[in-house]
């Protein structure tokens, strides 16, 4: 059931087309991320949804009503700010329950919601603490609690782990990820950290210059990926040039419905082995190997400057191929491989 | 703020956008005020040196350059404005002399020193002119002069040194009132510069006199000349100390504009000085400003 | 030998920093300890310790007369400063209009001119208009000459202000004067009370403009202390200078616990 429906939104700041027609549907109780590079509009996209950008064209409609034309301060979306927004001159209480204060509600209410979203986030005990004084982690937390507090439709998050370090960020993706679930909150992220995407989301938008260029579960946009563009954006990925021929890649056992001419294969670093007799694939030579452990990344030589990143297993105590060796490099499931129309190369 | 809250239906754009200004409105006000006591104001002293006043009030269609005229073939006016301009070069630079240091002090102090240090600064900043210039009365007055009775007790002189009503008790008394508008720049500055380049120049050989020379003192000329205008300006056209500290004969082309305009009350030549004494001190800071930047200028290519 | 130099050049800095230091500090000094003095002139160090002169001041029916025109004044133009000043901050710090450049010099431009052209020129305009000089145009000029003061400090707050806070409230349902309420004001209020501080005591301590627009019915207080320090030989004057010294300390103080002293240089 559709909850929050983007319908053909644009934007232009000065010359430069921020958004372009850009259409997106997310249902009720799901998360969606916004994933693409800065630049490629996708804050601008959760910013117009609450409010802070006005569109040039386009609708946005939350549960059934049109909110397009409605200001910010009315429009009862939950959003948390890249550096969490909280205000410096009031306590973790007192910014939960600025929102409620602003409708107005009696002390009591107020006391009550507030005690409670603080345990949803389990900041009770810092509740008279001021934002300067405590950690990124905690106050992203208050920020949290802060939208919450107010029972929104909709939860938005700008980026919300990029000011946290390394370390603590997958521990807090995990940690918002069970609370937004036990909430049962329709939630849209925004980040460009696509390893964030995949362990956030129910549903993963990639977006690019403004436009939306393929929405689906995060495997699936792994897996099958609509663009070169998307393909490397998720996961790594090798794009050779190749030549359709009567429906198949010429040389290989791979199947594709395209005219007779350029394509473009997309295949997965895992999903190509290293052997050292002839092969079905592609010869070259061992550039580099960087030995990782439970794998290793081979970079291979193939000839007119193009190179195949190869990931392999490797047993405990497997030797690396060394560099120089001459390899053949063969595709592990051809149907795990992607053929895209045109040789376009890198560009997608 | 980007929320454009004025988003009622019917209004159309454009329309929305002239009433929101994009934020100038609430700068109205103080612009509107401004235009009518200053910029109009500051258009009648000028007028009013071309015109003929009797009692206070503009008489007939007058347009007259007399007024001008007499002002610029009086000598008298030549040789004040001449005084003016030696007092507050020698003042400006004076003050330089003297807050170059305490800026580059402060800068490598820390803690309890710094506050103490600007206290010192800003105290007399905060204290009236006239207050300070009397200290300066009492400090450099005649036998009864503070000055001079440490001095005569220490035994350091006989006779007590005739400083106040000179030319040396007006320099004093102006440096002094105005050093802290030349050391709070500096201060700022030069607290917070970029002492790699000192410690470049240092790793290149330069002992810490040259590196002072060759470093820090292009890196702040910008500052030492924006300090130098502002100096300049004050004291060029400072009429309180000059009064108090050079005594009854004494007078600077600043004091000229207060005597004619309030003791003769002769408004149109008070006019007139005035005018002059604003488009020399225009003047002569274009000039200094523009000699910081192409010192400034010169010191990139340099470098 | 370029070590001996470094420390020479060292000892003269740090000289000459000591004395500029002495300079600024001692007038004041020498000042307010002269104030004691029981006898009839000025004498440093004094000869003893007595507060006559102070009594003296108070007891000055024409100095304490002048002493309240002067804080009228002095609040008059704080009060003026801030109602023109705030809010022509904002729209220097968050406008986006064009000519914004033009207007933010004008609002400073105060600054550039001398106290005595501000003082002449209202004398003069307002005979124009057949006004007199009196202290309503004192108040109006000193408004002018201390707007940038107000405008100066109460930008530099602003400016370091998150903007993300406004949304953040607005995102909260604060309209736009809720969020100026709650959010931007108890931010800057600091400021505020600095600027209000800062140019109550420029306004009181002004003679430049204040000798040119004063009234004959009611001296300021600076007018008043011009004309006594040119014949007056008793501490008197150095009781009031010693009285206005410590009302800039007070001064001195609320500004370095809200913005911080460095700020008046910037």
């Amino acid at each position: 059931m559709a909850h929050i429906v983007i319908e053909a939104v644009s934007k232009r700041f000065g010359a430069n087309q921020v958004l372009d027609q850009c259409s997106v549907v997310v249902e009720k109780g799901t998360v969606l991320t916004l994933l693409g590079p800065s630049g490629c509009g996708k804050t601008t996209l959760l910013r117009t949804i609450a409010g802070f950008v006005e569109p040039d064209a386009g609708r946005v409609v939350v549960g059934g009503r049109d909110i397009t034309a409605m200001p910010p301060n009315r429009r009862q979306v939950g959003y948390v700010f890249q550096n969490y927004a909280l205000f410096p001159h009031l306590t973790v209480a007192d910014n939960v329950a600025y929102g409620l204060r602003v409708q107005r509600r009696n002390r009591a209410e107020i006391a009550v919601r507030v005690a409670k979203a603080l345990d949803l986030v389990a900041l009770g005990p810092l509740a008279q603490r001021y934002p300067a004084r405590l950690s990124g982690g905690q106050q992203q937390r208050v920020a949290i609690a802060r939208a919450l507090v107010l029972e929104p439709e909709v939860l938005l998050l700008d980026e919300p782990f990029n000011a946290l370090d390394a370390q603590l960020r997958l521990a807090m993706q995990i940690e918002l990820r069970k609370l937004i679930a036990r909430v049962g909150i329709t939630s849209i992220f925004v980040t460009h950290d696509q390893q964030e995407a995949m362990t956030l989301s129910d549903s993963v938008a990639v977006m690019r210059a403004g436009r939306i260029e393929q929405r689906a579960p995060p495997l699936e946009i792994y897996d099958r990926p609509d663009t070169a563009y998307v393909a490397e954006f998720i996961g790594r990925a090798n794009l050779v040039p190749v030549r359709m021929r009567g429906g198949k890649v010429e040389g290989m056992a791979i199947a594709a419905p395209l005219p007779d001419g350029m394509a473009t294969l997309i295949v997965r670093p895992e999903n190509l082995r290293l052997l050292t007799g002839p092969c079905d694939g592609w010869t070259g030579r061992v550039g580099f190997a960087t030995a990782l452990g439970p794998t290793t990344e081979y970079e291979i030589d193939i000839g007119g400057g193009a190179t195949l990143r190869v990931l392999a297993a490797r047993r405990a105590g497997e030797a690396v191929i060394q560099a120089g060796q001459a390899v053949c490099v063969a595709v592990v499931d051809a149907a795990a491989c992607r053929v895209l129309a045109g040789n376009r190369g890198d560009d997608g | 703020m980007t929320a454009d809250a004025l988003r009622r239906p019917g209004l159309p754009r454009l329309l929305r956008r002239i009433l929101h200004g994009r934020g100038f409105w609430p700068a109205a006000p103080a612009l509107a005020y401004l235009i009518v006591f200053m910029v109009l104001p500051i258009g009648t002293l000028l007028l009013f040196g071309f015109v003929t006043i009797e009692r206070g009030r503009i008489v007939g269609d007058s347009f007259t350059l007399a007024h001008l005229d007499k002002a610029l073939h009086d000598t008298l006016v030549w040789r004040l404005l001449w005084r003016s301009l030696w007092v507050a070069t020698a003042s400006s630079l004076l003050t330089l002399l003297l807050a170059y240091p305490v800026a580059y002090v402060f800068a490598e102090l820390r803690g309890i020193w710094r506050m103490l240090v600007l206290i010192a600064v800003v105290s007399p900043l905060l204290t009236s002119a006239l207050v300070r210039a009397y200290a300066w009365l009492v400090i450099l007055g005649g036998r009864r002069g503070i000055l001079n009775q440490a001095l005569v007790s220490i035994g350091l002189i006989e006779e007590p040194l005739r400083i106040l009503n000179t030319d040396w008790a007006v320099l004093i008394g102006m440096t002094q009132i105005h050093l802290p508008f030349m050391i709070l720049p500096l201060l700022a500055v030069l607290d917070e510069r970029d002492r790699r380049l000192e410690e470049a120049s240092a790793n290149l050989g330069a002992s810490h006199t040259e590196t002072f020379f060759r470093v820090t003192i292009p890196m702040s000329v910008p500052a030492i000349f924006a300090g130098l205008a502002l100096v300049f300006a004050v004291s060029y056209t400072n009429f309180i100390v000059p009064q108090l500290l050079g005594g009854g004969n004494y007078s600077t082309l600043a004091v000229q504009v207060y005597e004619q305009t309030i003791v003769v009350l002769d408004w149109s030549r008070g006019a007139v000085l005035a005018t002059i004494l604003l488009s020399t001190c225009f003047a002569f800071v274009l000039a200094i400003v523009a000699f910081g930047s192409w010192l400034a200028r010169w010191n990139e290519v340099a470098r | 030998m370029s070590v001996w130099i470094d420390r020479i050049g060292y000892a003269l800095l740090v000289a000459l920093c000591a004395f500029a230091l002495l300079l600024l500090v001692a007038p004041s000094v020498i000042v307010i300890v002269i104030s004691f003095e029981p006898r009839a002139f000025i004498s440093f160090p004094p000869s003893g310790f007595s507060l006559r002169w102070y009594r003296s001041v108070f007891e000055n029916r024409q100095l304490m007369d002048s002493v309240w025109v002067s804080l009228g004044i002095a609040s008059g133009v704080a009060v003026i400063g801030l109602l023109l000043g705030v809010p022509a901050a904002f729209a220097s710090v968050r406008g986006r209009f064009p000519g914004k450049a033009g207007v933010n010099a004008l609002l400073l431009s105060p600054q550039m001119m001398p106290g005595m052209v501000i003082g002449i020129a209202s004398l003069f305009f307002g005979a124009y208009f057949a006004f007199r000089a009196s202290n309503a145009m004192l108040m109006l000029s000193l408004s002018v000459f201390c707007l940038p003061f107000v405008v100066r400090i109460v930008m530099a707050r602003l400016a370091g202000l998150d903007p993300l806070l406004d949304e953040a409230s607005a995102n909260l349902g604060a309209g736009k004067f809720e969020t100026f309420v709650r959010v931007t004001l108890p931010q800057i209020a600091p400021a505020l009370l600095a600027a209000a501080a800062f140019t109550f005591i420029e306004a009181f301590d002004n003679v430049t403009v204040a000798l040119f627009t004063w009234d004959v019915r009611g001296r300021p207080l600076p007018v008043e202390l011009y004309y006594l320090v040119q014949y007056d030989n008793t501490p008197a004057i150095a009781a009031i200078s010693a009285l206005e010294i410590g009302l800039s300390f007070l001064v001195m103080i609320i500004v370095a616990r809200t913005v911080g002293l460095a700020r008046l240089g910037r």
